[in-house]
């Protein structure tokens, strides 16, 4: 009688495992067949259910079956586009990048092995030392300003006031504005004589800047221009952090007399803070990798004055043509970026308190 | 410590009262439920108590304070919250001490009210927990410390239990009773749940739509209701329309007359407690004696629910004590039934 039993259970379950079969299918076949069921279940497509379960739990169907794994070597053909993808534009890249690092490689003069010569060079190289400390000052000024300024706005957005919407939308414009085309017109506007910037000075009385042709306001104004365009994204995350916080808190807190810095301080910045860092996460990887910008705005000058790796890796690979000293920069620069994030994947997981 | 007096207290939003002329006075250390089913206004008067909602018209005083326009961090309420609105990134410690901290206590003194709050309510020791390394009765009992931390005059309790699990819920409500009489602690609770209502309470408002429809102490609303509402909404009634003769005579719609406690001459309806009716011989010599039909029963244990026809349209459910050797009756059975005229509440209609 217990076997018997057991039988239209572990067909229940293969059913189950199977999907092919409905509930009411599955009670008909199993209770209005009886006996039959076990045929039945004989006659299932390969139901995969180990032996002694079915024969041993007749306790229930609370215990779901284990997905029977199957590592067939027909399923492999699955992963063969996806590998392929991944091969043709993640690894060979990569390798033939490290490649390339090691040769003494000129467009169109042939290459060399000089083993490890590229990093020395590198390392040794003022121009690119430089420019590696101009990226981190922009990359800093780059992730701090917006993120503040980011916060900022999302608190202000989160509150209901007129016309929220409609003014949520044109802040967060810059964003999605074409990046080539934004710069060419930051270049207009940054004309000494016809830009439209030094005419709005001049109305309330600051003499004309050189903006991007002044080597000592060249970052700060580059950073302008990230800010404008980057701290819609920052607020847009924080935003739907804020939107995911609970109110009680705040009600409670209210009643122990807790003002709005209080309020923002101990409850908003605590329990935001994960999404905070995750905006900071993409500005920095972003601010990194900066190129559009300077490129056409500035090409990297006055002098040297705003080349980052960036800019310094293009001019060696496509004005010198040297492939392999570029090779080794991005090697480096790679290793830059995979430590830099790591560190901020690590701070992220520590401020989470939902974790 | 302090008495809560509330006076013709209203809210309204447009037209639609959410809160209409509630009046009361809470003596001190009284514990004091507001019960009624979801919209009728109870969490509205508990947040004006609080200090979230502004009153429309009315007056709140607290020990003798008129506190109807102070915002709520000027009112010394302790008030819990149905989610528990613990602050998830801080630790339980933190927890209590952030409301003493906002009142700017010396830091020894504020370590002391952290521990005393948390030994009130039985929770030494996990003072460096976040919430959500505890349980739900757990952080339950953080948000009660939080409350009592800072030495309220008066708890607000919205609904604190409806998040736990029914058998820790009967323990939580022992527990926040014992320690409100313990601490004499002024105390208005919110809840839906009758029998959490009717096991804390030292009196209870029953509100419905905005209105009050009767307070006063569990016997009261049970042996005593004001209204149909309150028949229906404290314990279980069965209702039977019909016809009020006014003289503590009832005439229903299936016309059997039976007799009642005085209620206005015209259409109304009596309401009857199920365990009022006695089955039987003894139904016999009672005011009011019928015989009816068995059509369902529903076995209980303790007790069993038998549903009896009196008339085709007169219907009564009868609860009948299971004691062991007893020959239960069965559907299709005739059954005698019966009960004293001062069970018999008699409502008339509602206009």
């Amino acid at each position: 009688m217990k076997a018997r039993d057991s039988l239209p259970l572990a067909f229940l379950r293969s059913a189950c495992v199977n999907g092919g079969v409905t509930a009411g299918e599955t009670r008909e076949a199993s209770l209005g067949k009886g006996d039959d069921a076990t045929a039945q279940s004989h006659g299932f497509p390969s139901p995969r259910v180990p032996s002694e379960r079915s024969a041993g739990s007749d306790s229930g169907g609370d215990a779901r079956p284990a997905t029977p794994y199957d590592f067939s070597r027909k399923y492999w053909a699955f992963a063969i586009p996806a590998v392929i993808a991944i091969l043709a534009v993640i690894v060979f890249p990569w390798l033939f990048t490290l490649y390339m690092s090691t040769q003494d490689w000129k467009i169109g003069g042939g290459s060399a092995f000089i083993g490890w010569s590229n990093y020395a060079i590198l390392f040794q190289d003022e121009r690119f030392l430089e420019a590696v400390g101009r990226t981190f000052w922009f990359t800093a000024l780059a992730v701090v300003l917006p993120v503040i300024l980011g916060v900022a706005a999302a608190v202000v957005f989160h509150r209901e006031f007129p016309f929220r919407g409609v003014l949520r939308t044109v802040f967060t414009m810059p964003m999605m504005a074409t990046p080539v085309a934004v710069a060419l017109v930051w270049t207009m506007m940054f004309h000494p004589q016809l830009g439209v910037l030094n005419y709005l000075l001049s109305l309330i009385g600051i003499p004309p800047q050189a903006w991007v042709y002044d080597p000592s306001t060249v970052i700060p104004t580059l950073v302008m221009i990230e800010v404008w365009q980057w701290t819609p994204l920052v607020m847009l995350i924080v935003l739907g952090g804020l939107a995911s916080l609970p109110p009680e808190p705040y009600e409670s807190a209210i009643i122990d007399g807790a003002n709005a810095w209080h309020l923002f301080r101990h409850i908003t910045l605590p329990l935001v803070w994960p999404y905070v860092m995750i905006a900071v996460m993409l500005r920095t990887i972003d601010a990194l990798k900066v190129f559009d910008n300077i490129f056409v705005i500035t090409q990297g000058g006055p002098g040297t004055a705003s080349e980052t790796m960036n800019i310094f890796l293009y001019l060696q690979a496509f004005q010198f043509y040297k492939l392999g000293y570029a090779s080794a920069l991005v090697v480096v620069f790679f290793i830059i970026i995979v430590l830099l994030s790591l560190l901020l994947l690590y701070a992220r997981q520590r401020s989470k308190w939902n974790a | 410590m302090a008495k809560v007096e509330i006076a013709s207290l209203s809210k309204r939003y447009g037209e639609n009262f959410v809160v209409k002329d509630l009046s009361i006075e809470i003596p001190q250390g009284e514990f004091l439920v507001l019960l009624g089913p979801s919209g009728c206004g109870k969490t509205t008067t508990l947040r004006m108590i609080a200090g979230f909602v502004e009153p429309s018209s009315g007056q709140i005083t607290l020990g003798g304070r008129d506190v109807t326009t102070l915002p709520p961090w000027k009112r010394n309420t302790g008030l819990v919250f149905q989610s528990y609105a613990l602050f998830p990134h801080l630790t339980v410690d933190e927890n209590v001490a952030f409301g003493l901290e906002m009142r700017k206590l010396p830091a020894a003194e504020r370590r002391e009210n952290v521990a005393e709050a948390l030994r009130l309510v039985r929770l030494e020791g996990f003072g460096e927990r976040l919430p959500r390394q505890l349980s739900g009765g757990q952080q339950q009992r953080v948000a009660l410390a939080r409350a009592l931390a800072f030495r309220p005059d008066v708890l607000l309790l919205d609904e604190p239990l409806s998040n736990l699990d029914a058998k820790l819920r009967e323990e939580v409500r022992v527990e926040i009773r014992e320690l409100q009489q313990k601490l004499g602690l002024t105390t208005v609770m919110v809840t839906h749940d009758q029998d959490e209502a009717l096991s804390m309470a030292d009196r209870l408002v029953v509100m419905s739509q905005g209105e009050v429809r009767q307070i006063g102490t569990q016997r009261d609303l049970y042996e005593r209701p004001a209204d149909r509402f309150v028949a229906g909404f404290v314990g279980r009634s069965n209702f039977l329309a019909g016809q009020c003769e006014g003289d503590g005579a009832f005439i229903s719609a299936g016309g059997l007359r039976m007799a009642c406690t005085a209620g206005v001459r015209g259409k109304g309806t009596l309401a009857l407690r199920p365990e009022a009716v006695s089955v039987g011989p003894e139904a016999a010599h009672l005011d009011n004696s019928f015989e009816g039909v068995v059509e369902y029963i529903s076995y209980l244990g303790s007790v069993l629910d038998v549903r009896v026809r009196l008339a085709p349209q007169d219907r009564i459910i009868v609860q009948i004590a299971n004691r062991s050797g007893e020959v239960l009756p069965k559907m299709g059975d005739t059954l005698k039934v019966g009960w004293p005229a001062t069970s018999g509440r008699v409502f008339a209609e509602e206009s």
